[in-house]
């Protein structure tokens, strides 16, 4: 959906791309020159102190997290201080206060400093919250559950919009700036191994490892066809556009149409006729055709997926520079040859970057088509909510979101990788 | 405003026909779908009520378009705020993360912003209002950074040299130049906002999304097509008037 509209502004969602790294090296050139000119008294990173003050804040002044005796029972709020007496918790305030300092005086070696301790901090995170459940959870009631509380939740994002910043300022690569996530994140998983036993999302995912696991497949699985299926059809229409002027206005016409009707209301649209073609004709029903399932969400996936894939392989492939064509021709190549060994590797990161826009877009609305009994991740989704049941919510929702960011990141990579490539 | 409608009935007005044609169309989609029971009736025999009734098309309509306005005005208030702050010269510390966020955050789906925005607000119509507008705020900041970076320096120049102070820059150069791909900005937003507040049904919102997800639970195939069919429409008519309102800002 999103992606449809952004052509119309005249630039491609590739270009907004770039623009916005090119941007955040140009105004980190000018930080960096500043710095050079006057050494000795840099000024203080905005950006930096107001995050970790904001962060000092929320620390204080929101829940911690919040223990509650069973499942039904709404659970009671904590704050910082009692998870670790006020002793730990002016320890807690440390690290931030340290950070708070280099950044206040920032030159390279203060930001690497301040990067340290912002990935330390996100890392010992898990380790509070292990801490909170030794203190805070009974013992001797294995139902007990402790949730995070928004202090830990508002932590966690101000100081992953601080590691943002500080990647931006010292201008690390991309890669480098997503592998100091893992740091973080293997702390995570050591704490979810050994301490965290009452935290409510843990125990939510341990009643239902399987059906999480078959989730999770579900939802890939439909991602992947649908991503699948539209690439193909992509390509093939795509080609089609290039080749007839009038399939392409009406091809674009119909593409659209169907991009800003609402998902809900797609898969709604689709329902009746395929439950009668599932009803009527016997080959269909054979194959699994009905109103409700995979296959009403497939064909709205691949029709939402169309959009995307066909303008990016279009603009793509016709992107390409004629002299090198002609070139090629030149040199005595057929025009299969041409297009195989020429056209389509030129053309292909900006067709890869409509794959990552639609597997995006796909990762998102698989969670949509649970409602009509699809199946994947967002089963967890309504379902928690129907029973007002939060931790499912979270247990559908975090996946998804994670999903959606690690393909984003990587086709981003693989897209510069051909780019690269190309380049040299 | 009677100037606005000499506007549409004269010159101008034929340009407004298709938005026209398909709000007219929602309109008596809304009034007169107790009308089409027989048609309904055909593809659900055996229902005892074919036309969703526990309340009425236009109200649900109402309350669609209030959640998605109220969302829209605010995250465009906010979003090309926050999108000129920071191409200020006292906010251009904050560019680079905002441009970051802007452009991480769309990577999340709405669904997904929805669900987590239920444990932390609450059911009910404001938390849908909340998680819209947070969603709703990228594209549009996105698109007014992009609009606004790309006016052309020599452009800035010159009207500073003809004594602009930086207010006037701002409102009689920079925005109307940037007007195009903002406005781009805001038609994402909305048509994004439409789909995810028809969901929002799901989350204790009362609007259009409502007979499509009773329909669904009560396997009631008439109410799923109804939904679809005013949210369908209800998307049309939107973005039609914004595909109006675009060449004519550019």
């Amino acid at each position: 959906m999103r992606a449809s509209r952004e052509s119309e502004s005249g630039s491609s969602d590739t270009e907004e791309r770039s623009k916005g790294g090119v941007n955040a090296e140009v105004v980190n050139k000018e930080v960096i020159n500043k710095e050079a000119v006057n050494r000795d008294s840099p000024r203080p990173n905005v950006v930096l102190v107001s995050l970790l003050l904001a962060t000092l804040v929320a620390w204080s002044g929101l829940d911690a997290v919040s223990v509650a005796p069973n499942r039904i029972v709404p659970g009671q709020g904590h704050a910082a201080w009692d998870v670790a007496g006020w002793p730990g918790f002016l320890l807690s305030l440390v690290p931030m206060l340290a950070v708070l300092a280099l950044a206040w005086r920032p030159d390279r070696r203060r930001l690497r400093w301040a990067l340290g301790l912002a990935v330390a901090m996100l890392a010992a995170l898990p380790a509070w919250l292990a801490l909170a459940s030794a203190r805070l959870v009974d013992a001797d009631l294995p139902q007990a559950r402790m949730g995070v509380g928004a202090g830990v939740w508002v932590a966690l994002f101000l100081l992953l919009l601080a590691l943002i910043e500080l990647r931006t300022r010292l201008a690390l690569p991309r890669t480098l700036g997503w592998s100091l996530l893992l740091v973080p994140l293997a702390s995570l998983a050591a704490w979810l191994t050994f301490g965290l036993a009452p935290l409510a999302l843990r125990q939510e995912f341990l009643t239902r490892r399987d059906g999480f696991i078959a989730a999770i497949v579900e939802h890939l699985l439909l991602v992947g066809a649908a991503v699948g299926v539209s690439l193909v059809l992509g390509v093939l229409l795509a080609l089609a556009m290039r080749r007839w002027a009038r399939c392409r206005t009406l091809g674009f016409a119909v593409l659209n149409f169907l991009q800003t009707i609402p998902s809900l209301a797609l898969f709604g649209l689709l329902l009746a006729p395929l439950a009668w073609l599932g009803a009527h004709v016997e080959w269909l029903a054979a194959l699994g055709v009905s109103g409700i399932g995979a296959a009403p969400a497939l064909l709205a996936l691949v029709g939402y997926s169309l959009l995307p894939m066909v303008r990016n392989t279009f603009v793509a492939l016709d992107e390409v520079d004629p002299g090198v064509i002609d070139a090629a021709r030149g040199m005595g190549m057929s025009r299969g040859q041409v297009f195989r060994q020429v056209r389509l590797p030129l053309a292909a990161p900006v067709i890869l970057e409509g794959i990552r826009i639609t597997t995006v877009q796909a990762i998102g609305l698989t969670a949509v088509a649970a409602l009509i009994g699809a199946g994947g991740l967002g089963t967890f989704i309504f379902q928690g909510l129907g029973q007002a049941a939060m931790d499912m919510v979270l247990l559908g929702a975090l996946p998804i979101l994670v999903m959606a960011l690690i393909a984003d990141a990587l086709l981003g990579a693989l897209t510069d990788l051909t780019r690269q490539g190309e380049a040299t | 405003m009677s100037e606005a409608v000499s506007r549409l009935v004269t010159g101008g007005g034929r340009r407004w026909l298709v938005p026209l044609a398909w709000s007219s169309l929602l309109l008596a989609a809304c009034v007169g779908m107790p009308w089409l029971e027989g048609l309904f009736r055909l593809v659900e025999p055996d229902s005892r009520s074919v036309v969703y009734a526990r309340a009425d098309f236009l109200t649900l309509l109402g309350r669609h378009l209030l959640v998605v306005a109220v969302a829209a005005l605010a995250a465009v208030a906010i979003g090309v705020g926050a999108a000129v702050a920071v191409t200020r010269r006292a906010g251009r510390d904050f560019l680079p993360l905002v441009a970051q966020l802007a452009s991480i955050g769309q990577t999340f789906p709405p669904v997904a912003v929805l669900a987590l925005a239920v444990p932390v607000l609450g059911f009910g119509t404001l938390p849908i209002i909340v998680a819209l507008l947070l969603y709703g705020l990228l594209p549009i900041v996105r698109n007014t950074l992009t609009g606004l970076e790309g006016v052309d320096p020599g452009v800035r120049e010159a009207a500073r040299g003809m004594g602009m102070t930086g207010g006037q820059l701002l409102r009689q150069v920079e925005l109307p130049l940037a007007a195009p791909v903002i406005l781009a900005g805001i038609r994402t937003s909305v048509t994004i906002n439409i789909a995810t507040a028809a969901i929002g049904a799901t989350v204790g919102a009362s609007n259009l999304g409502d007979p499509i997800i009773s329909g669904i639970v009560n396997g009631n195939t008439a109410y799923v097509l109804q939904g679809a069919l005013l949210i369908g429409l209800l998307a049309l008519t939107v973005d039609s008037v914004f595909a109006r309102l675009q060449p004519a800002a550019a």
